[in-house]
């Protein structure tokens, strides 16, 4: 890594930083700037009980006040604060049972349709107008235009309520099996055309066709040469993809009642759990920055004629 | 590409059978239920949620409890005293409850229950330093006004609001172990809901050493119960598992060995584990499957009573009254009420119940629910509603009445309203605008009303809020017409009543405020029932919020109710409550499953079930 690159990434990150930053802070202000608070109820407390839980969670402070003490918490002691709604709970407690749950189901629902799409892909490529090929494309359309929340629905009558032989909700053993296919449909169709289109691209290429004349072996051009090059536009797509999967899987995990993070964003909103809003927004912020930057970096790392700055 | 699926269908079926088994198998003795989604929090003290009420319910034991009879009636028994003693009235009013506790209770972690638990349970849970939902189901015990009390700092808030302090920061109520075994209690004076309040899980012990630890009851390590059960593991978002307590005194009662507690919020996806065996009792069920699910499950999909009202409340200081009225001040305002109230004769409750709530709601005509009993003969009190001799409550919402209503809505309203005879309509009615929270029920709800006055003219828009901007909108006042809901907490009428005094937190009619308050209308004559309250033409704070504060001293439970009809009489005359229906609990539990009862406030109780 020369130190061109170096610096380009140290600006990144600084930039990341800054992205982050701004987040934060409209959020905040938003957040606390909507009606209604976080101890809203049907039966509304006493002022006197309600004064009290304010001062208890600082929240009787001056605005401006309240965001410096927010920001210095986090940034000198990584703390998010405690949660308003689920007392006793810590909103980065909260947000790591989520994160496990959605993690897990987001990665493996990346992976699966990185590999697949992959595989279908480049099949449908080197097939190309064949039968094969137009089953796939039939295939991918329909993945990527029915929405995960009709996939989902029909996967549920299917699966679990007529067969029977997998749980309608995601915290059963064996649950994430379905929210994994129908998060990852929608993924796995992108990267099959994707990679479909850009392979075509590269098979045209002079050099393959010198490859092919030298007698290098079919396999040998499709995967050392072919296939490495197709898959740039791939990576481009995969790294901000994957933030998606993981931060966005809101409709999967409401179908099948999966405890990600999610859910947890949606209802701190609705509660107005305002540490819960900000700690969420944080995480889900910073992961879509990261995942921005290195999906950049490896642009690079696979094509060298790419220059960083 | 049929292989590649047939290929994923046959991996996802290997993974299932391997991993799971289709989650469709009931272990012996576990009972799988959904109430809702995660519980904000299982601490007695802080909970005020019925689904968290439920699970508190399974996890302490409290000095009463709601049992069923060998009849199968509900009942409130004694559960950690020997028995429920009667009050002892002493000469300054109040009265002085002496409980025993019984022998040999102990905590989950083995050590002895004592009366200093509850001393310490009850203080906690009523101080302001906690500063629970449920504080004020405490207001009853000597001392919680002292605990209360607040004076003007003369010190401003950032907003400008005056900021207030507590005046007896170390106040108690008066509740005293007097020794290991004996707890005494005195309340301010009698209240007829006493050994209710005493079943709320507000009022069950927790020990002073456990919670200490704030995060206590968040996690199954540091959860110290005496209940029937246990807190065997809580996977937050997900799962709460309840294990039988071996500690618990009657543990030889106790049936059922494990309940495992699924978390969800989402109504189709609780049925559809409902459908598949998984789950064997949830507590939602969608609406638009209702009528579905009662046809397809007769006996496992169960309506029950529920005390609360649905209904819409007005703004008590929006001007409905034409452009042209000249009527200003008090005229104006009992113009108003004579309108709202006929408004109120435009729909057909009927059709809301069995069309739209779809769910067993039961007419309402008055504001005070069904399910609320008086304490002289047992009789329902809303029976006891109104002054008519045709019908129950303040207006007779029989399908039969529907024309006679509509025709006297309409002549009391062609006094203030131009009435066109050939269109039926009237022509100058103000636009209204319902508001309501996001929810296609409430929406469904207000369509029909919108329609209901649309028919004779009146242009009724709708708005939906998103829940917490609502709450926060309607309490302000910033709104003409708004849905509604109440839920009793306890079996008695002030709950329903107490909330409309000009203080109160849930005034969303804005009763006594704004120019309301300077409105000498009201009159208030109590010396019939031997009291020195004559007011003619008073505010209502100068009349309601002296006859609920009547109420709450009024010792005579015959006395008491009497005067809280009185007082439902006035706040209906103000036309400003506009019920709808009383609610009902749907939820659907397992044929299989037997030995399971609910009470009104919509607790469920697992702990005597068997499943087959």
């Amino acid at each position: 890594m020369n130190t061109k690159t170096l610096l380009y990434i140290l600006k990144r990150i600084g930039l990341a930083i800054l992205t982050v930053w701004i987040v934060v802070t409209v959020t905040f202000f938003v957040a606390h700037a909507v009606p209604g608070g976080p101890f809203a109820s049907e039966k509304a407390i006493t002022p006197a009980a309600k004064a009290a839980l304010e001062a208890k969670y600082g929240l009787d402070k001056p605005l401006p006040e309240q965001y410096i003490t927010y920001l210095k918490d986090i940034v000198t002691e990584f703390d998010f604060g405690p949660s308003l709604k689920n007392r006793g709970r810590d909103v980065i407690e909260i947000i790591a049972d989520g994160m496990r749950t959605s993690a897990k189901l987001g990665l493996t629902a990346a992976g699966i349709a990185l590999v697949v799409g992959v595989v279908l892909g480049a099949v449908a490529a080197l097939r190309r107008n064949k039968l094969i090929d137009r089953v796939v494309m039939v295939f991918t359309t329909a993945c990527i235009s029915m929405p995960s929340f009709i996939m989902g629905t029909l996967f549920l009558i299917l699966f679990a309520i007529t067969l029977r032989i997998l749980p309608a909700n995601g915290n059963a053993a064996g649950g994430l099996i379905l929210p994994v296919i129908t998060l990852s449909l929608s993924p796995m169709a992108n990267i099959t055309r994707l990679t479909r289109s850009s392979m075509l691209d590269v098979l045209g290429q002079d050099y393959i066709r010198t490859a092919k004349a030298k007698g290098v072996s079919a396999p040998k051009v499709i995967f050392g040469h072919a296939l490495k090059n197709a898959l740039i536009p791939v990576i481009t797509y995969f790294g901000p993809m994957l933030a998606y999967i993981v931060t966005g899987s809101l409709v999967v995990e409401q179908i099948f009642a999966v405890p990600g993070i999610g859910r947890a964003f949606v209802s701190s909103i609705t509660d107005r759990d305002y540490p819960m809003i900000m700690g969420t927004t944080i995480v889900l912020a910073s992961l879509i920055v990261i995942m921005n930057l290195v999906s950049d970096i490896l642009y690079k790392v696979v094509d060298p004629r790419i220059t960083l700055e | 590409m049929k292989k590649i699926l047939a290929l994923m269908l046959a991996l996802a079926l290997c993974l299932s059978m391997v991993a799971c088994g289709g989650g469709k198998k009931t272990e012996a003795g576990t009972l799988s239920v959904c109430l809702a989604s995660e519980p904000d929090t299982l601490d007695p003290a802080l909970n005020s949620a019925v689904d968290g009420a439920t699970m508190v319910a399974h996890l302490f034991s409290g000095l009463a409890k709601w049992a069923q009879d060998k009849d199968g009636k509900l009942v409130i028994v004694a559960d950690s005293v020997t028995e429920l003693v009667e009050g002892v009235a002493n000469t300054d009013g109040t009265v002085t409850y002496t409980y025993t506790l019984r022998d040999g209770m102990k905590w989950s972690d083995g050590k002895d229950v004592t009366a200093a638990d509850f001393v310490f349970a009850w203080n906690r849970a009523a101080s302001p330093t906690l500063a629970a939902d449920y504080c004020y189901m405490f207001e009853v015990i000597k001392g919680y006004a002292e605990m209360w009390e607040t004076r003007d700092t003369g010190n401003k808030d950032a907003d400008g609001n005056p900021i207030e302090e507590f005046v007896n920061p170390d106040a108690k109520l008066a509740v005293e172990a007097v020794d290991a075994k004996t707890l005494k209690v005195t309340l301010s004076n009698a209240v007829s809901y006493w050994n209710e309040l005493l079943a709320f899980p507000t009022y069950y012990p927790v020990r002073e050493d456990v919670v200490k630890n704030e995060k206590w009851a968040t996690d199954p390590a540091t959860y110290v119960c005496n209940g029937p059960y246990t807190m065997a593991s809580w996977e937050h978002d997900s799962l709460i598992t309840l294990k039988k307590n071996p500690n618990y005194i009657d543990a030889a009662s106790v049936k059922l060995e494990t309940l495992k507690c699924y978390l969800s919020d989402d109504a189709n996806n609780m049925l559809t584990n409902f459908e598949n065996g998984a789950w064997q009792m949830i507590d939602d069920v969608p609406t638009n499957e209702m009528a579905n699910m009662a046809s397809k499950y007769p006996t496992a999909y169960r309506v029950e009573g529920q005390i609360g009202t649905y209904y819409v409340n007005w703004n008590v200081n929006e001007n409905i009254l034409p452009a042209t009225s000249t009527l200003t001040g008090v005229e104006a305002e009992k113009a108003k009420a004579e309108i709202r109230a006929a408004l109120g004769l435009l729909y057909d409750r009927n059709y809301i119940c069995k069309e739209i709530g779809q769910a067993g709601q039961v007419p309402a005509s008055s504001f005070v629910a069904m399910g609320m009993t008086e304490p002289t003969d047992g009789s329902e009190f809303y029976k006891n509603a109104g002054s008519s001799d045709d019908y129950i409550g303040y207006y007779d919402v029989a399908s039969s009445a529907i024309e006679s209503n509509y025709n006297k809505a309409v002549e009391i309203l062609k006094k203030y309203y131009t009435y066109d005879e050939a269109t039926k309509k009237f022509t100058n009615f103000p636009t209204l605008t319902y508001l309501y929270n996001t929810n296609d029920g409430h929406k469904a709800i207000g369509e029909y009303l919108a329609g209901a006055l649309a028919a004779v003219g009146i242009t009724m828009k709708l708005e939906n809020q998103e829940w917490n901007t609502f709450l926060n909108t309607r309490k302000n006042g910033d709104y003409s017409v708004a849905r509604n809901g109440w839920l009793a907490d306890y079996n008695d009428p002030i709950c329903f009543l107490d909330m409309w005094t000009t203080t109160s937190g849930n005034n969303d009619i804005q009763f006594g405020k704004g120019a309301h308050a300077q409105l000498k209308m009201y009159n208030l004559d109590l010396s019939a029932q031997g009291y020195n309250v004559k007011v003619t033409n008073g505010t209502w704070a100068e009349t309601y919020d002296v006859l609920i504060a009547t109420i709450k001293s009024e010792t005579n439970a015959a006395k008491r109710y009497e005067l809280m009809h009185i007082a439902e009489d006035m706040l209906m005359a103000t036309g400003c409550v506009t019920p709808l229906y009383y609610y009902t609990d749907i939820f659907m539990i397992s044929d299989n499953v037997e030995g399971f009862f609910c009470n009104p406030l919509g607790y469920k109780y697992f702990m005597y079930c068997t499943v087959k």
